[in-house]
């Protein structure tokens, strides 16, 4: 019997070596830097993934790498579609939850389809390099990913298929304030699953065909004669109000609905009834409510080559900020400069508009998460050039013409003869096929250097000293190795998350603990009550982080004069009994370590 | 021994509670209430409907009624609000009376006509939750409901909550007899205890808590009790981050988010009536640049924690065309309750009052309903006990009667005070008079709705089948057709006046729908059109909130 299993296996295994042979034989691809030589899943990042491609996508990594990934849905559109959520982590290396987390999401302004196709890149990348590379493997072994590729699915679907919605998603608003409802959008009125733009010929009009480039519309100069005037997107006045398209589908924004800082829709246009007004967000705000170990975060939108960060108004309101912070967002903001060719880290009240009860102000100020949104697409990218940046040209020479709808005649209910033509919407704000894997991979890289960069937590040193009478003193070093600290200024302003806990096991009883501000001095604090387990407001990274301003004090990390870094912790212990003590370190945000004495 | 004196102890806390329950059996439990509210709907079928809008985390309804005749949803309305505050205990009387007193009188030709124009929406207790603890056998003063928070972010929830250590089921004051403290008795009155003022040469001899242990050994006193969120600071306006019982966030409690849906889905409410501790009423709004808020002053706290910018749209105080209608509802509101002077202000970041001015767009009036007149810069306490006093009050003040502490085993510890809801609640023989003298002043403020009549209408032939119709839409109520503060809001409507000419008419001048803007109260605009062809035409104006007026012409 035992002897049967042997034969087989031998059998099996002189088929497997045959077969991998073979295979070698018929290699067909020679391995790239940096990209997934044969992976699991074949994606293609020349285009852009429908809801049924982003789930099929999807699925099919959490079935490749069930050990990496899960899949789930976090909860439903308005129209009831599920919004899809990858948790990527080494689930053998511990459990995803407790580590520190990272967070993505695209999609939020519907128009705004590619950050889905960045989120997904970066799920499918860091699932096919796992296998062959050490700092990937290395880092889902300490970090979790989680990834929602797209958080509005209802008017993904409705870009991808129909024509070209708001910014918004599709819960029907009353945007002409007359009592109808989405009575007045845009109207595909060559059918084309387009909506472009309207062009009348007038005498009198302000426009003339460019001599140089017929596709496109130039405005004459004052006292030139135009023959052509502009007459807005595809549309007809559906509700007889003398208005053209001004109530259609949805019609607010979806980034203007977060519960920090907001404000209503005649101070923050876009804004709804309240903080959470939809579905989608509310499911955001769900999950990470629950994932308290998510420390940073990255929201994409399109476009303008932006690394954008906080605060969105001009004195953050209630958000905290430090000036430790500050240094950590711009050390990894500058190094997302070098990453993203193009892209500039830039403040979103400084150098964009103010903004109210946006999403990164929500993880910032209410989650206590380092964030970061970027506009996604430059025009720099075209010829790698700020001076030229035609579309045109670039549509010419590059894509042959594919983004161009050429004017077509039709007859208008009311403007009478028009033509319908220009740009294609997926043009202008939205990748071209060829540049969408490069910049796909650039801002994966950001992600991943920013999740590198979260807290991580390490017990470096732990020692005993005898103190005689059976009392012995056990002190120890913990550090953060990283940049960003486990409590920004947010999080310690409003107590966001508890306080890292340091343990001490092993003993029968402890005594005393402090926390050590000063070595050489023996400057100590002690904490009175509750000492086996101390609690130590924040551990700040090796940039400091996470000090409020002013305060100054253990918090800032800088005790004054005391040796070494701020990013390292001592604490000490009086304790009886015991002979090998085991210290360990909780933090939310950053994870857990522990280390025994010798 | 011990034993015995614990039955005892047990016994009396009983005892006392059936005293409690009975002195008070006025007012409406939850379930008392309801009763009322479904009992109104089953009486007058015809002119009332009632529906929960939610559960609150306490398992609660929270009732609205609507009432008048017709379609409901689709004529001007009023909503009534009370129990926004749960210290506030007889502003849920106030709205549930004023329910039952005008089904009772819908009978009267002048409110039945009331009730053909305009609809009312009752929300007898919006914080159910909250208010159920003057019904409990342990009595305080509470404002949150049952939702399990972490009210002093220690990271438990409901750790330090209120203890009733002398056992009258009420939670009073406790004071510590300690060098160090920084209270007095009172100079005016012995029993209320005041902060020393250093500066009068005044030292302090007491430690002051609320009743209770310090559970938690924080050194904070009932901190972080059952509950809950403050349904009173859960709104959008002045929103305070990270608030003390505030919530998650504005709005995110089940009572606020469904009641800010109902107002929010009905387009007809065109002004809310808020009892609750905010006034506006009180007063006259003073003229010039100090307009404050409607509840009084702005919380500079939070203006300063938010830091708002200059020069924005925002909306920091009451608009002058708003403040004309306010100070017209208070002289009502003044001369019909007769209540003189100000109520002890309170204000609160995130309150609803704020909210349905600033950001629901909506006409707010806002009051307590009652309170005891008290002298300007006089300590409340004192002043209540001499009202008390002068109205033979009993019963209103426990006296400091010196307990043990488990955490002042070596100091002198009493317990005493004004008992909780003394205060805020009219005296037994006042409470019918105040739900009438409240409902008489609501009928009258809705008097003086917004209404829309055609005026000065023409027609005149220009020749050749050619008609120019001329017409005013006047405004012919007090009220403006929209409050200002909400003529900028996407949840207030705007009104139209369109016009349908008749087959083989066509409009040669004029639009065929067109925006109108907000009409003053008594005043009007003008439109006219030019119209070929004979025929009728037909022509209709306003919005969900003034009510739609419509008229035709016959040219010919």
């Amino acid at each position: 019997m035992k002897s049967i299993k042997k034969i087989s296996l031998i059998i099996l295994l002189m088929v497997l070596t045959s077969a991998a042979s073979n295979a070698q034989k018929e290699e067909l691809f020679f391995r790239a830097a940096g990209s997934p030589p044969d992976p699991k899943v074949q994606a293609s990042w020349n285009k852009y993934y429908t809801n049924a491609g982003i789930y099929d996508l999807c699925s099919k990594l959490a079935k490749a790498y069930p050990n990496l990934v899960s899949l789930e849905s976090i909860g439903k559109s308005y129209q009831g579609r599920d919004i899809w959520l990858l948790t990527i982590s080494d689930k053998k290396a511990g459990n995803p939850d407790k580590k520190p987390g990272y967070w993505i999401d695209g999609n939020i302004h519907s128009i705004e389809l590619q950050g889905t196709e960045m989120a997904l890149y970066t799920a499918w990348y860091l699932c096919e390099m796992y296998n062959t590379n050490t700092f990937i493997k290395e880092l889902l072994a300490e970090r979790t990913f989680y990834i929602a590729p797209t958080i509005n699915p209802d008017a993904r679907e409705y870009f991808t298929s129909v024509g070209v919605p708001p910014r918004s998603g599709l819960a029907p608003r009353d945007n002409d304030r007359d009592g109808l409802f989405d009575e007045d959008g845009f109207d595909d009125l060559n059918g084309d699953g387009e909506i472009s733009q309207m062009r009348r010929k007038n005498p009198e009009g302000n426009y003339i065909v460019d001599p140089k480039d017929n596709r496109r519309m130039i405005r004459v100069e004052p006292g030139q004669k135009g023959e052509y005037e502009l007459l807005g997107q595809e549309g007809i006045d559906n509700d007889g109000d003398g208005l053209v398209n001004e109530d259609g589908p949805g019609g607010y924004d979806g980034n203007r609905d977060w519960g920090f800082n907001w404000e209503p829709n005649y101070i923050q246009s876009g804004a709804d009834k309240y903080p959470f007004t939809f579905p989608e967000n509310q499911a955001v705000r769900d999950f990470l409510l629950k994932h308290r170990n998510i420390a940073g975060a990255q929201s994409f939108h399109n476009s303008g080559g932006m690394i954008l960060r906080g605060p969105s108004t001009q004195s953050g309101y209630a958000e905290a900020y430090s000036r430790a912070d500050d240094a950590v967002i711009e050390a990894l903001g500058k190094t997302g400069e070098k990453i993203l060719p193009g892209y500039r880290l830039l403040t979103v009240w400084k150098d964009l508009y103010s903004v109210y009860g946006g999403e990164v102000d929500w993880m910032h100020g209410a989650m206590g998460c380092f964030v970061f949104s970027n506009e996604l697409w430059t025009p720099y990218l075209m010829f790698y050039d700020t001076t030229n940046t035609d579309q045109y040209e670039f549509d010419r020479l590059l894509l042959f013409e594919d983004a161009f709808i050429p004017w077509q005649k039709i007859n208008h209910p009311v403007y009478g003869e028009v033509e319908i033509g220009g740009f294609s919407k997926n043009y202008g704000r939205l990748h071209p096929g060829f540049l969408l894997e490069s910049d796909a991979h650039r801002n994966a890289a950001f992600c991943i250097y920013n999740a590198y960069h979260l807290p991580k937590l390490e017990v470096t040193k732990v020692t005993v000293k005898n103190l005689g009478g059976g009392l012995k003193e056990v002190s120890a070093t913990i550090e953060n190795k990283r940049m960003v600290p486990t409590h920004s200024a947010s999080n310690l302003r409003y107590k966001i998350d508890p306080p890292d806990y340091v343990y001490i096991e092993g003993a029968q009883s402890v005594l005393a603990g402090m926390i050590v501000e000063n070595e050489d001095l023996n400057i100590c604090r002690e904490q009175k009550k509750n000492p086996a387990r101390i609690e130590i407001e924040n551990i700040p990274g090796y940039l400091g982080g996470g000090a409020q301003t002013g305060g100054g004090g253990f918090a800032g990390g800088r005790s004054p004069g005391a040796a070494g870094n701020s990013n390292i912790i001592k604490v000490k212990w009086i304790v009886k009994g015991g002979d090998r003590y085991t210290v360990r370190v909780e933090s939310v945000k950053g994870g857990t370590a522990s280390a025994q004495s010798n | 021994m011990v034993k015995r004196l614990l039955k005892f102890t047990f016994l009396l806390v009983v005892i006392s509670s059936i005293f409690i329950s009975e002195s008070l059996a006025q007012f409406a439990n939850h379930r008392a209430l309801s009763q009322k509210a479904t009992k109104l709907a089953t009486d007058y079928p015809a002119l009332c409907s009632v529906k929960s809008l939610v559960k609150t985390p306490g398992g609660r309804d929270v009732w609205v009624l609507a009432i008048g005749t017709g379609d409901r949803d689709s004529k001007p309305a009023i909503a009534i609000v009370g129990g926004i505050d749960g210290s506030y205990i007889f502003t849920r009387e106030l709205a549930i009376g004023f329910a039952e007193n005008i089904l009772k009188e819908s009978a009267t030709p002048e409110i039945k006509n009331l009730l053909d124009r305009i609809t009312f929406y009752v929300f007898p207790d919006v914080n159910p939750d909250a208010s159920e603890q003057y019904f409990s056998t342990l009595r305080y003063e509470r404002l949150i409901n049952d939702r399990a928070t972490d009210d002093d972010r220690d990271f438990q929830t409901g750790e330090d909550p209120f203890e009733d250590l002398n056992g009258d089921g009420l939670i009073t004051l406790l004071r510590v007899s300690d060098p160090a403290g920084k209270y007095i008795e009172s100079t005016d009155d012995k029993r209320v205890m005041v902060e020393a003022d250093l500066s009068k040469g005044q030292k302090g001899t007491y430690l002051l808590f609320s009743e209770g242990i310090d559970n938690d050994k924080d050194g904070l006193f009932n901190e972080d009790g059952a509950g809950g969120v403050d349904f009173n600071k859960n709104f959008t306006y002045n929103y305070e981050e990270y608030g003390a019982n505030a919530g998650l966030h504005a709005v995110s409690e089940p009572e606020s988010k469904a009641v800010a849906d109902f107002l929010y889905d009905h387009f007809n409410i065109y002004a809310v009536i808020c009892f609750g501790p905010q006034d506006n009423l009180s007063q006259q709004t003073p003229r010039g640049n100090e307009r404050p808020a409607p509840s009084g002053q702005q919380t500079q706290a939070i203006q300063q924690q938010q830091g708002r910018q200059a020069g924005e749209r925002r909306i920091t105080s009451v608009l002058r065309s708003d403040e004309t209608v306010i100070r017209l509802v208070s002289e009502k509101f003044q001369e019909i309750t007769g209540l003189r002077g100000a109520p002890p202000s309170k204000t609160s970041p995130g309150n609803f009052a704020d909210w349905v001015y600033y950001h629901y767009g909506r006409y707010c009036f806002t009051t307590p309903g009652w309170w005891f007149p008290s002298e300007r810069g006089k300590n409340t306490e004192v002043s209540f006990l001499k009202f008390a006093e002068d109205n033979k009050l009993e019963n209103v003040f426990v006296p400091w009667t010196e307990i043990k502490h488990p955490d002042f085993p070596d100091k002198k510890v009493e317990v005493g005070g004004i008992k909780p809801f003394a205060m805020l609640t009219p005296p037994a023989d006042k409470v019918q008079e105040m739900i009438t003298k409240n409902y008489k002043f609501i009928v009258e403020v809705a008097g003086m709705h917004p209404e829309l009549e055609f005026i000065d209408k023409k027609v005149e032939n220009v020749g050749s089948d050619i008609y120019r119709i001329t017409l005013k839409v006047h405004n012919k109520g007090l009220f403006a057709t929209c409050s200002e503060a909400g003529a900028n809001n996407q949840w207030t409507r705007i009104m139209r006046i369109s016009l349908e000419p008749a087959k083989g008419q066509t409009i040669l001048s004029g639009q065929k729908v067109q925006r109108m803007q907000r009409l003053e109260g008594n005043s009007s605009s003008e439109f006219s059109w030019l119209i070929s062809g004979k025929g009728r035409v037909a022509i209709s104006a306003g919005a969900l909130n003034t009510g739609t007026i419509s008229t035709s012409f016959d040219l010919k």
